[in-house]
């Protein structure tokens, strides 16, 4: 459905996005994911039109709407788009019926006023906000403005869904709800939706593809369950999730055996890993079971003794620092079990749930 | 290709509009003072489109003449005192309805605000009739309560200039204040009481040195403002033989008898030129610093006021004075309209009062003319500035490129022009063009020199508006005339509105223009106000004067009561 190619976008001498490529299919959610500064929304801007990229491509359906090579562009306005904005864009002087009513004075055919209303209402009751539509629009709650907003960007059945940090401004309660059913809604609708975050779980629950960027470039594309268990550096493992970073040295690649510095570690080397290092054992803080070290419990496959130095209690699992030699891993634990500082704790490393990965954040700063 | 052509049309606009008011308002601020700068450079006896001259004469005349130090001194010290003494009362009336329990606050806001419905030239007659040394009203009482004999009172002193020109400067001076200490956030004076600090302690350590940096700015802009004015030196100053930049520039160019010197006019207006952009440069640079020291945090917090207490009738008194001072002049202006000839204000002639004055000014041709004409200026003018301002403000906003950064520039410049230079500028500009000598010369200056403030009040309603806003539009499909006609302008009218009403204000009370570029076609009713009072008719140019002020006031008052019912609920 979007076909993005080596798309740029220069700002003076500042790269925003640097050579960026992907394809969405048809009926996708499909998200950006980065931290501040990665290029996502610029991007996203780049195929709403509002900013015109510097070099690239970007293909919807069957029409090109930019292309730097044919100095093709087609204005923002032209391209049959719905989107749903950080701020909602709500605007202020019009009821909730004009303002969902907006898009639909500029389609290509406008529709009679009867068959307005009909469409008006319908987009209004498929966000439950039906009743509302008489209302000023500024005696809204944040999230009734959020509906408004994506009403209006459904109205008019856009060709491609764009949704640019559409819960950031929502209280954490109402952020787990819309989630769900904003997904719902997108999916029964069937349209093609981009979504731009920088919150992992809003990715993780609501996408079927995922593309991670950095510094106005492509990290890694995939599913959120590929991403999340098969990352493919340590900033993607660092960026989604909780995970701690072991230096580590390939001792036996095919084998997936290498030398971390409380031991030999069995792990998951993935066959698209460069050999050359430097390397990480990402470690999620899931795959480490803890428990009490039991009287004259040895040392094993993937088992290490250590003496657990420091516990953060969170309520759903206590944070816990464990000293395997000297290296300090970080684990967690159930908080019904009793263990406290100072115990002599065995550590179990799940069998093949450990990546180890190219360690690209070197010049980012050490992780945790 | 359709859609090819669609999409340059698109960002084409970005690029084209943006250059284009450039190209406009170059020519329309720099081409005419590019004209003055060489008039100034040509052989005094040769105009310009005649022959093209060079020498330094004009310029060695003003330095050579006796009486410029003089001239220098004069419009130094008329600008200092009364921006000094303006600025105090202003700042001590906004304190007092900003950040105090006085009563009738809306009130005197409103009427600050509608103080711009006054033309000075009307506040300065008024003055004259209350003081004149021979048969000013309040020195005819003053002797009849006190037996006293001679000039008590006169009008034609620097100290009556620098009192009346700031009594008069003192609403501006107000405005721009209780807009600053409104936005000032009560919270950092709470912190101090909080660490210990006394009321006054406050006051001195934290209150004044927060607002200093925005106090400067107010007097600098103040400060240009009185080095620039024009009616109070005229009116008042020219029987006293005190003569400021302005006026003199004016006696130059528009003599009493003998040919105008254009020339020499011209020198001295490049060198008035220079002095209000050193002091706009003053101004940009404690701005600046005002922004650095910002204390405006958004909404959401309500100034904490002090109880007056005892203080409250003083406070009170203290308004009333001034209300008093600034409704007398109006008031014997009113009772000069209503008489046959004028005679100082007494009991017996209540019985004589009669509207003669103002059916004479309906019945002669040339006062039917002059409100004519003004009804145009004022309509053309003011429209031309709030749409030019509305498309300006948004381009050189939105564009970010170096032609959206060059329109702003353009449209502030003419803050440092000031009016009697360009008003000259415009007289040798168009001098050689079909329209010299008609309303529409008068008409483009307005254009010119009100753009600036248009420019501002729009570029300050135009960053509020969230720029997702505009986007959603387009995103829906608006094409840029859609979204700017049903987005943009509905969120900021009711600052069109006031910008509106200020040109319209502005346009319809300025002397410099008319006067300056007066011939007997162009007569508007502030340049009719002027030529009949020195005619004399005092009651033909007292009628006229309250048929200006009653008009504008009729305007402003119920539109700025709806805008402060509409600030109020926001």
């Amino acid at each position: 459905m979007l076909v993005v190619e080596n798309l740029v976008k220069n700002y003076g001498r500042v790269t925003a996005v640097g050579g960026v490529s992907f394809r969405v299919e048809t009926g996708d959610i499909f998200t950006l994911l980065g931290p501040s500064g990665c290029g996502k929304t610029t991007t996203l801007q780049c195929v709403a039109g509002l900013e015109t990229p510097s070099s690239g491509r970007i293909e919807m359906g069957d029409t090109t709407v930019y292309c730097s090579a044919r100095n093709v562009l087609v204005p923002a306005n032209r391209r049959q788009l719905g989107m749903v904005f950080q701020s909602y864009a709500i605007w202020p002087h019009m009821t909730v019926f004009d303002n969902v009513a907006f898009p639909l004075l500029h389609v290509e055919r406008r529709p009679s006023a009867v068959e307005m209303k009909s469409r008006v209402m319908r987009a209004l009751d498929l966000v439950k906000m039906g009743s509302f539509a008489t209302r000023p629009a500024p005696h809204l709650s944040g999230g009734q403005q959020q509906r408004i907003a994506l009403a209006r960007a459904l109205v008019h059945e856009p060709r491609l869904l764009l949704l640019d940090e559409p819960l950031s401004n929502l209280d954490a309660k109402l952020r787990d709800h819309m989630r769900v059913e904003l997904r719902q809604l997108i999916k029964q609708l069937g349209i093609t939706t981009i979504f731009v975050t920088h919150d992992q779980t809003e990715a993780l629950s609501m996408s079927d593809r995922i593309m991670l960027m950095r510094d106005g470039r492509v990290v890694q594309v995939g599913t959120p369950r590929e991403i999340y268990l098969r990352p493919g550096s340590s900033f993607v493992s660092d960026f989604l999730g909780r995970s701690d970073l072991v230096p580590c040295e390939l001792v036996d690649a095919a084998a997936g055996v290498v030398r971390t510095p409380f031991g030999i570690l069995h792990c998951v080397v993935p066959a698209s890993l460069d050999r050359i290092g430097p390397h990480r054992v990402a470690v999620r803080p899931i795959s480490v079971a803890l428990v009490k070290a039991t009287p004259g419990a040895a040392p094993g496959r993937n088992r290490f003794l250590g003496t657990l130095c420091e516990t953060t209690f969170l309520g759903d699992v206590v944070e816990a620092q464990v000293d395997l030699a000297g290296f300090k891993l970080r684990a967690t634990f159930n908080p019904h079990v009793e263990l406290h500082e100072g115990d002599a704790v065995q550590v179990n490393f799940g069998d093949g749930m450990c990546v180890v990965v190219k360690d690209d954040m070197a010049d980012g700063g050490a992780p945790q | 290709m359709s859609v090819a052509a669609a999409g340059a049309q698109g960002t084409r606009l970005m690029r084209v509009a943006p250059a284009a008011l450039a190209a406009f308002l170059f020519l329309l601020i720099v081409g005419p003072l590019v004209v003055l700068l060489l008039t100034s450079f040509a052989d005094p006896k040769v105009l310009f489109f005649e022959r093209l001259t060079f020498t330094f004469n004009n310029y060695v005349d003003v330095i050579a003449r006796p009486g410029t130090g003089r001239l220098i001194w004069n419009t130094l010290v008329y600008a200092t005192c009364t921006t000094v003494l303006g600025v105090v009362l202003a700042t001590a009336m906004a304190w007092l309805t900003e950040r105090t329990d006085m009563p009738g606050r809306m009130a005197v806001r409103i009427l600050m605000f509608s103080w711009m419905a006054v033309p000075p030239l009307v506040f300065a007659y008024g003055w004259i009739l209350l003081i004149n040394p021979g048969n000013g009203a309040i020195n005819v009482l003053l002797r009849g309560l006190f037996g006293l004999r001679g000039e008590l009172l006169s009008p034609y002193s620097m100290t009556a200039l620098v009192v009346i020109s700031s009594l008069s400067l003192v609403p501006t001076a107000y405005v721009m204040l209780s807009g600053l200490l409104r936005n000032m956030d009560p919270s950092l004076e709470d912190a101090g009481t909080v660490l210990g600090a006394g009321r006054l302690r406050v006051l001195g350590s934290i209150t004044l040195p927060v607002l200093t940096p925005g106090l400067l700015s107010v007097m600098i802009f103040a400060y240009v403002g009185m080095i620039q004015t024009f009616d109070f030196p005229l009116v008042l100053g020219a029987n006293s033989g005190i003569q400021v930049l302005s006026t003199r520039i004016f006696l130059l160019a528009a003599p009493d008898m003998g040919k105008p010197n254009y020339g020499l006019a011209g020198a001295f207006g490049v060198f008035l030129l220079l002095l209000a952009m050193v002091l706009m440069w003053g101004y940009f640079r404690a701005t600046r610093v005002s922004e650095r020291f910002r204390v405006v945090s958004g909404r959401g917090f309500r100034p904490k006021r002090t109880t007056l207490g005892a203080w409250k009738p003083v406070a009170i008194g203290f308004f009333v004075g001034y209300l008093v001072l600034m409704l007398l002049p109006i008031l014997i202006l009113l009772w000069a309209s209503l008489l046959p000839f004028y005679r100082v204000p007494n009991l017996a002639d209540f019985a004589n009062l009669t509207v003669a004055a103002y059916g004479r000014v309906f019945a002669q041709p040339t006062f039917v003319r002059a409100i004519g004409n003004t009804v145009l200026l004022v309509a053309v003018s003011s429209a031309c500035v709030i749409l030019l301002s509305c498309v300006i403000s948004w381009f050189s906003l939105r564009a970010r490129n170096t032609a959206g950064r060059l329109v702003d520039l353009l449209a502030f410049a003419p803050i440092a022009i000031p009016p009697v230079v360009m008003a000259i500028a415009m007289l040798l500009f168009f001098m050689v063009s079909p329209i010299y000598g008609t309303i529409w010369v008068i008409i483009i200056g307005h254009i010119t020199i009100f753009i600036a403030f248009g420019t501002r009040t729009m570029s300050g309603a135009f960053i509020q508006i969230h720029r997702e806003l505009e986007d959603a539009a387009t995103i829906s499909g608006a094409g840029w005339w859609s979204m700017f006609g049903r987005i943009v302008m509905p969120l900021v009218w009711v600052h069109a509105v006031n910008a509106w009403l200020w040109v319209v204000a502005h346009s319809a009370r300025d002397l410099t223009f008319p006067l300056i570029l007066l011939t007997s076609s162009n007569v508007v009713v502030a340049s009719s106000i002027f030529v009949t009072w020195s005619y004399p008719d005092l009651p033909a140019a007292s009628a006229l004067s309250m048929l200006m002020v009653g008009a504008l006031i009729l305007l402003v008052i119920p539109v700025q009561i709806f805008a402060f019912r509409r600030h109020e609920a926001i």
